[in-house]
């Protein structure tokens, strides 16, 4: 299934981002699963002509180099998404877009590079109510948006939203990438 | 360490979010539901306890599924409330529910003599009959039956010659009310070069029975079919059906809520439009379409569709055929949820429920409306007043077979 750009996760970012680019012409899947809190994006998105895959996930992608291919997700199975570009806004820890495990933060679908604070310490502040570090972990983005993948940033996917790192405007991050992509 | 997910519904997953109450097509219609969540996690624990607890409301789950598509941490909703459902509900109207349960017999029964049943259920007095001494609402319009089963129509030596085949899954619909659809898809393969078999041995898929608590006899249905299913895929058929909620049934039902595996012939199981889609997207087939075909289409999504997460094959492929300008709607339910719109209990609430829909569907205009449910089809043709067609049929239509 060919699409001009793919975007995983359907929350806030990828649904803003969704709908710009759908008006803009540009052909996109988006594949939702989680907490869709964001009804009205959801509709605007369908009725700008996007597709989406709800209760669906993306389950691995397949690389040439530092470019993404195609998608493969659970619902779909051997039919897999393909597009010129991909966005990644699945989000923080409630949403899995980011898990943590005892020895450290990750993105489970690509192993996008995260950052965060090597030592576990320093993950958590004490004082409750004060700002939490773990918060501002996320995927470590180039210049232009894209992610990294084992150090090297990849060619054509882009991450919006909370999984970004840093204090982020989730739809002005969004918006950022469509003007990338339109 | 704690061992976590004990359950293999997930149950003690459930965040209490109430994202599933929201998506909940009966909650929006009926006062009484308490609602997935309440019915199914939160109600699980209770009946843990003591099967006491098993609320009777249940019974309106429409077993659609929603919940389950929307619920973030992966809790099997439905099928909690279908297994409460099957372990303590009752029949709550038992001659009426073990009739519209058991399609196979009264479809056959009812073949032998379509046009005077087809006739007989149209009229008021009979209606009225129905409605009082069986629960059968009045105001339902019964589907007609086929003069002819499809089985009976299905030709095996028309099919004899060719070099790849596949098994076709025909189910009740198709066997008794409604044989064009099988024909359709018969001709379709058929022009695409491939060979048409049926299983060896096929029963209703057990749908009907599960949503009628009639666990056992569901599941006796089940291991016939997986095992003709077994047999097919052994020779490496693929098994298609036409009917979204057969396939679901099938290949999840029968697991989560009938405790068989079908993890091996899972992956071989599936709609008819998810394999043309395919093979028609990988050029591994090029049909000729018709240079005259224009048709407005609208696509309903099933319930069933949405948690298969497959409409985008048959969207995808009704968008492959010349000449069909495609709407896709936002999607939601239709109200009938199989045999339970046809209840005397439950037909307001279907009517409720689908209400917003059939507003949808005719303010687009459409020739026609696709969707690849039966049961769909039916309370749309009758509450909304529109042609429905299978996206298979669309499609034996668009060919060009000459």
């Amino acid at each position: 299934m060919k699409f001009d750009v793919v975007i995983i996760g359907g929350g806030l970012a990828g649904l803003t981002a969704g709908v710009e680019l759908c008006r803009a012409g540009v052909g996109c899947a988006a594949v939702a699963e989680g907490l869709s809190i964001h009804n009205a994006p959801m509709k605007e998105y369908v009725d700008a002509g996007g597709v989406l895959l709800s209760g669906d996930s993306v389950v691995r992608g397949e690389w040439e180099g530092n470019r993404l291919l195609r998608v493969f997700t659970r619902n779909l199975e051997n039919t897999p998404l393909e597009a010129g570009n991909f966005i990644i806004s699945t989000g923080k820890f409630f949403s899995l877009g980011l898990r943590s495990d005892m020895n450290g933060i990750y993105e489970p679908v690509f192993d996008c590079d995260v950052l965060y604070d090597a030592d576990r310490e320093n993950w958590v502040n004490p004082d409750f109510w004060g700002v939490q570090p773990f918060e501002t972990f996320g995927v470590r983005t180039d210049a232009e948006g894209r992610v990294y993948v084992k150090g090297v940033p990849s060619v054509n996917l882009y991450a919006a939203g909370e999984i970004l790192a840093g204090k982020v405007d989730i739809v002005k991050s969004a918006l950022e990438v469509c003007r990338k992509l339109k | 360490m704690q061992e976590i997910e004990i359950s293999a519904n997930n149950f003690e997953r459930c965040l209490k979010c109430d994202i599933c109450t929201r998506v909940c097509p009966m909650m929006a219609a009926n006062p009484y539901y308490p609602g997935p969540k309440q019915a199914g996690p939160d109600g699980e624990r209770y009946r843990l306890k003591d099967p006491a607890f098993y609320d009777l409301t249940l019974k309106f789950c429409l077993n659609c599924k929603r919940c389950e598509v929307a619920c973030p941490s992966g809790v099997k909703v439905g099928d909690i409330i279908q297994m409460a459902r099957l372990k303590y509900g009752r029949q709550s109207h038992p001659v009426r529910d073990f009739t519209l349960a058991n399609t196979d017999l009264v479809g056959t029964l009812a073949t032998v003599a379509a046009p005077a049943v087809n006739a007989m259920v149209r009229t008021a007095p009979v209606k009225a009959l129905m409605h009082s001494l069986f629960g059968v609402d009045s105001r339902r319009t019964f589907p007609e039956y086929g003069r002819k089963k499809f089985v009976d129509m299905f030709d095996p030596e028309s099919q004899k010659g060719f070099d790849r085949y596949v098994s076709y899954f025909h189910g009740c619909y198709v066997n008794y009310n409604f044989p064009r659809l099988g024909l359709d898809l018969v001709k379709v393969i058929n022009a695409l070069g491939y060979g048409v078999h049926l299983l060896e041995k096929e029963k209703c898929c057990g749908v009907a029975k599960i949503s009628n608590g009639f666990g056992a006899s569901a599941r006796h249905q089940a291991e016939i079919n997986a095992s003709s299913i077994r047999k097919a895929v052994a020779v490496g058929e693929v098994v298609l059906s036409t009917s979204s909620t057969c396939v679901f049934t099938m290949r999840d039902e029968y697991e989560h809520l009938l405790g068989m595996d079908m993890s091996d012939v899972r992956g071989s199981l599936m709609l008819a439009t998810k394999w043309l889609y395919s093979m028609m997207e990988s050029g591994k087939v090029r049909p000729v379409f018709r240079k005259d075909y224009h048709r407005k289409v609208v696509y309903h999504t099933p319930c069933h569709m949405n948690k298969l997460g497959w409409s985008v094959f048959s969207t995808g492929l009704l968008r492959m055929i010349p000449g069909i300008e495609l709407i896709v709607p936002d999607q939601r339910c239709c109200g009938i949820a199989g045999t339970f719109g046809f209840k005397k209990e439950n037909y307001d609430y279907s009517q409720k429920i689908g209400s917003g829909l059939f507003d949808i569907l005719k303010s687009c205009n459409a020739d026609v409306v696709a969707t690849d449910c039966e049961t769909c089809k039916w309370q749309i043709e009758m509450s909304a007043g529109l042609e429905v067609m299978n996206p298979v049929s669309i499609l034996a239509e668009a060919l060009d077979i000459s």
